[in-house]
């Protein structure tokens, strides 16, 4: 039995929200969704885990208040410049270059992180993508076995699908 | 987000009848504190040792004055931000502690009868400084503030009340503006906020180092007040969670998420005006300015005051209330907002007493029991408005729709 | 450019996406021109610049005691500029404002564009350019490090830390909208796009680290926000100078930020809605939420200044109060009052519903922000500095013709950086107003925004 490709393209997002859940407890086999907005009500559908950029992002954090901290402290102890007679390690002004490092390394993986779990750049384009999911449509593309193919179609179809198509892989 | 339709439809099965939540226990509670607390003030008087009584009566003034306004000042900022998280609920929670406002004002003319135990200008005139700190004028600004605060604030209650404003604040998913009215007094009783609590600060904290001066002092001392009264609301919603029965508003835990993010938010707000001052005053290392800094963070007995007074009020909140469940865990929150607002009556003593009596914590049961007496004046005055919190957070209501 | 079709006041997503694109569309000689205007004024100010980096700063008017002046106050003027957008995308998402969608692209652009304006005024301010990597630690064989209890030093973190976030968030919230237009691109543009989108599909394990990834991201410009401009502050109030040493510098220099910011976003957006058709995206409705922000802003600008005076009188400092009576009523006291009429005064006339809601009116009071911002940061700075301790030192400063192309290259560098991705990149988020499309629809439908 061929694995093909079935795509199905919804006006809106309850509707796609609708069909995902559908196809999940009838566990037809894996899936992807397009669409043109960030939907809360596919995310619940499709019932993944919170993504993990949240660590990346925490771990920058933790990582630009020590290099604060090193670079400030270092420094200082590098060149014991008397400055106004200010303590050699004084806090106040170096809490302020922790915290623009803090943010600016949090930043930084948090955006290297989102590329790299997003899997961009990507040079392939995912099977099904079609122009109109990034515009107007939210598409639902299902990859299974020939045998199942009907039944997810009109699993689609219920839940108001405008178009199904049927590609082969 | 889904769950708030589904929630809100359960709720509206049936609005409950609520029994009295502040009922005749808390009142003769608090009555019973308020005598403890006038009869330890008088008693302190008589006895000599009126400075400390006064110093106390000070502190707890400025204090709960800022719980109860800034509290009010947060439903009119719901209004100007057009708030709909909660339905009516946080604007009856935000004016629940009003009425002490009134009680404030009264006691602030008390302060005229300890006046030259708590104006060290009063004994010692400045004569620079003697067209703005003498003792007529101050009285004259200051209880025309408060009581043009007061009187504005009372309005401002009024129109939110109307059954108008009530059905904007239901209406969750329309962009048309709250209601002419309240157009008009959320805006004044903001800034006559910032403006009256400027003085308030500048003339009843300030002065009494009156050689000091910080720019940013008074909008650092609203800042706080402001807080407090972030954090008194969100006490009180924990508080009511369990008390109110099965199905109320602040069983919905995105509620309690967004009461979180606020106490969050400003607490950094707070720390972020007290750093600004902190560290101007500490590169121009000013004499005319430093002392008052030294004094309270860096020589003892204070400096522990002052370092407690940043971790309850700062970083407790700001370390604890980071993650998202534990803002919309309610004995989280509520432990997080009392430690909180037990820093902010310390940050309060922290910021008159050492002006008045530097080498020693005066703090024994005199203090104490002024303070339980200030306590249960503020808790008399908000019996009605928490009643209303209770019977609006039972009707019912739809909240809003927003997607987190 | 094709003509604006009248207002459709029930868009869908793919009426969003006409408007915007159609944006994007090859432009007119008329454009061009004006693109070409911007960066022949940029040319003559690098060359003026050229000169003064090899004749040296004698070439402006910078003399003692006023050794800072117009180059730094375009530096702050320009970082403040820059604090709108990221209050409007970043802080108005935390706070899940429904309004913020049509102009946070815009503004964000601006804050970029504004970052790097401003970025270049140290440089331009440094006498030997060459050795502006000092400020930066590295390791040298002298041993000598940037000093960091200096808030210079302080200032080129945050700066930095800005820009590159600012870019880093605007970046994030520009792939989804660039790949939706390569879909409808043509030639070197469907090239150019598909480089730039990164083969970004919108699928759902996309969005998913995108929608957590741009809340952290907001969540962390927020802080960032406060600090920069309390960072550019405490350049001036870690100093003792009389006008200049004063607590209330950091959270007032913010405010300001944020009321010249979206004052200027406004002036932009309110031409470019009537020259590049997009009534159908960006209605009144934004406008009157705009104006609210710039009226509080406005507010807490003049609570600062009368508090300055008040302090100055309460203190009883004698060199303190002779500053101020300089600051108000000494040569430049002209500015000082320009400066309250156009900060202080004009903005009240935003308490009036009816003007929040007329273009023209709002573009006029936005222009007259600007310019009192422009001027508070002189007074503050220079101000400052031509009456200090010493009535011996005592000088008066006048801007070079050097200085003052300069500034007026600053203002066609951004505005023609500023009209060359208004073309090229979408302008608006289609995503974000798709996002937001049914409250889009509410605000097309309110005939008056006054109507309650």
């Amino acid at each position: 039995m061929s694995t093909i490709a079935i795509i199905g393209s919804f006006a809106d997002d309850a509707r796609c929200a609708n069909a995902i859940e559908e196809l999940r407890a009838a566990k037809v086999g894996e899936f992807n969704t397009f669409s043109p907005i960030p939907s809360h009500r596919i995310e619940h559908a499709i019932g993944r885990k919170k993504s993990p950029v949240r660590w990346i992002v925490l771990a920058g954090g933790i990582s630009g208040v020590l290099t604060g901290l090193a670079i400030t402290i270092g420094t200082t102890y590098e060149w014991r410049l008397n400055a106004g007679g200010k303590p050699l390690l004084s806090w106040p002004p170096f809490i302020v270059i922790c915290f623009e490092l803090m943010v600016l390394l949090g930043g930084i993986f948090g955006f290297l992180g989102v590329l790299g779990l997003s899997g961009i750049p990507a040079t392939e384009i995912a099977p099904g993508y079609n122009g109109r999911f990034g515009e107007d449509r939210f598409g639902i593309v299902v990859r299974c076995d020939e045998a199942e193919a009907a039944r997810v179609e009109s699993m689609m179809r219920e839940s108001g699908a405008e178009e199904v198509v049927r590609e082969g892989v | 987000m889904s769950t708030n339709l589904q929630h809100a439809d359960h709720e509206r099965a049936k609005p409950q009848a609520v029994e009295s939540v502040a009922g005749a226990t808390m009142q003769t509670v608090a009555g019973a504190m308020i005598v403890v607390g006038a009869i330890a003030f008088v008693f302190a008087l008589v006895r000599g040792a009126a400075a400390i009584a006064w110093q106390a009566y000070l502190v707890n003034l400025l204090f709960f004055l800022g719980v109860a306004q800034g509290a009010l000042v947060a439903s009119a900022a719901f209004y100007l931000t057009q708030a709909k998280w909660g339905g009516s609920t946080p604007y009856r929670l935000g004016e629940a502690f009003a009425p002490f406002l009134w009680v404030g004002f009264f006691l602030f003319f008390g302060l005229y009868f300890g006046r030259s135990l708590i104006f060290p200008w009063v004994t010692h005139p400045i004569p620079q400084k003697a067209a703005w700190l003498n003792i007529p004028f101050l009285f004259a600004r200051d209880g025309i503030g408060l009581g043009v605060m007061a009187a504005a604030s009372f309005a401002f209650i009024r129109v939110s009340r109307s059954d108008e404003a009530r059905a904007w604040t239901v209406a969750t998913d329309d962009i048309a503006l709250p209601p002419h009215s309240i157009r008009v007094f959320a805006p004044l009783v903001s800034v006559l906020f910032a403006v009256v609590y400027t003085l308030i600060s500048f003339d009843l904290v300030m002065s009494l180092a009156p050689v000091w001066r910080s720019t940013l002092f008074g909008w650092y001392f609203f800042g706080g007040a402001f807080w407090s009264g972030l954090a008194a609301m969100a006490l009180v919603a924990t508080v009511l969670r369990g008390r109110l029965g099965e199905h109320n508003l602040f069983t919905n835990p995105t509620v309690m998420h967004d009461f979180g993010k606020m106490v969050f938010a400003f607490s950094v707000f707070w720390v972020y005006l007290l750093f600004a001052q902190y560290i101007v005053i500490w590169y121009g290392d000013l004499p005319v300015e430093t002392f008052f800094i030294v004094q309270r963070a860096h020589h003892m007995p204070w400096s522990p005051l002052s370092v407690a007074c940043v971790v309850l009020i700062w970083l407790i909140p700001f370390t604890v209330l980071m993650s998202v469940r534990t803002k919309k865990t309610p004995a989280i929150l509520g432990t997080v907002t009392v430690l909180g607002l037990v820093g902010m009556w310390l940050e309060r003593y922290v910021l008159v007493v050492p002006s008045l009596s530097l080498d020693a914590i005066p703090f024994g049961p005199t203090q104490f029991l002024i303070t339980i007496g200030f306590l249960g004046a503020f808790l008399i005055s908000a019996v009605p408005g928490l009643n209303r919190v209770a019977q609006a957070a039972t009707s019912g209501e739809p909240v809003g729709d927003d997607v987190e | 450019m094709a003509a604006a079709p009248k207002i459709n006041r029930e868009p869908s997503f793919r009426d969003i996406d006409r408007s915007v694109l159609r944006v994007m569309e090859p432009a007119g000689r008329a454009y061009w021109a004006w693109v070409g205007f911007c960066f022949t004024l940029v040319g003559i100010a690098a060359a003026l610049w050229m000169r003064q980096i090899y004749s040296g700063l004698g070439v402006t008017g910078l003399r003692q005691p006023v050794m800072w002046a117009i180059y730094i106050t375009n530096f702050v003027f320009w970082v403040g500029i820059a604090h709108s957008g990221t209050l409007i995308s970043a802080i108005l998402f935390l706070f899940r404002t429904k309004w913020r969608t049509a102009v946070y692209r815009a503004a964000e652009t601006m804050t970029i564009f504004a970052v790097a304006t401003a970025g270049l005024f140290p440089l331009v301010h440094l006498g030997r350019v060459w050795f502006f990597y000092w400020l930066l630690p590295y390791p040298n064989e002298r041993s000598l490090q940037p000093d960091f209890r200096s808030p210079l030093v302080w200032d080129a973190f945050a700066v930095s830390t800005y820009l590159t976030i600012s870019a880093l968030f605007w970046t994030m919230g520009l792939i989804p909208d660039i790949a939706n237009a390569r879909e409808s691109a043509t030639g070197w543009r469907k090239t150019f796009y598909t480089v730039l989108a990164m083969g970004w599909q919108g699928t759902d394990r996309q969005w998913r680290h995108y929608s957590m990834a741009y809340l952290l991201m907001a969540g962390l410009a927020t802080p960032l926000v406060l600090s920069v401009h309390s960072v550019v502050s405490w350049d001036f109030a870690m100093a003792i100078n009389p006008g200049w040493h004063s607590t209330i510098f950091a959270p007032y220099f913010v405010a300001g930020a944020i009321f010249s910011g979206v004052a200027m976003v406004m002036t932009l957006l309110i031409p470019m809605r009537k020259l590049l058709g997009i009534e159908d995206l960006l209605t009144e409705w934004h406008f009157d939420n705009l104006a609210k922000v710039v009226l509080l802003t406005s507010l807490v600008v003049s609570y600062a200044y009368i508090t300055e005076a008040f302090m100055t009188w309460y203190a009883g400092d004698p060199i303190e109060q002779m500053t101020f009576h300089m600051r108000y009523f000494g040569p430049w006291g002209w500015m000082y009052w320009v400066m309250v009429l156009c900060n202080c005064v004009i903005p009240l006339l935003l308490f009036s519903p009816r003007i929040r809601v007329n273009l023209r009116a709002l573009w006029v009071i936005t222009i007259f922000v600007n310019i009192g911002m422009w001027f508070e940061r002189f007074v503050i700075i220079a101000g400052s500095l031509t009456a200090n301790f010493e009535p011996s030192q005592w000088a008066s400063y006048r801007p070079s013709i050097t200085e003052i192309m300069i500034t007026v290259g600053s203002f066609a560098w951004f505005l023609g950086l500023f009209s060359l991705f208004c073309r090229f990149l979408p302008i608006f988020s289609m995503t974000e107003l798709k996002e937001g499309i049914v409250w889009l629809r509410k605000a097309l439908k309110m005939d008056r925004v006054t109507a309650a």
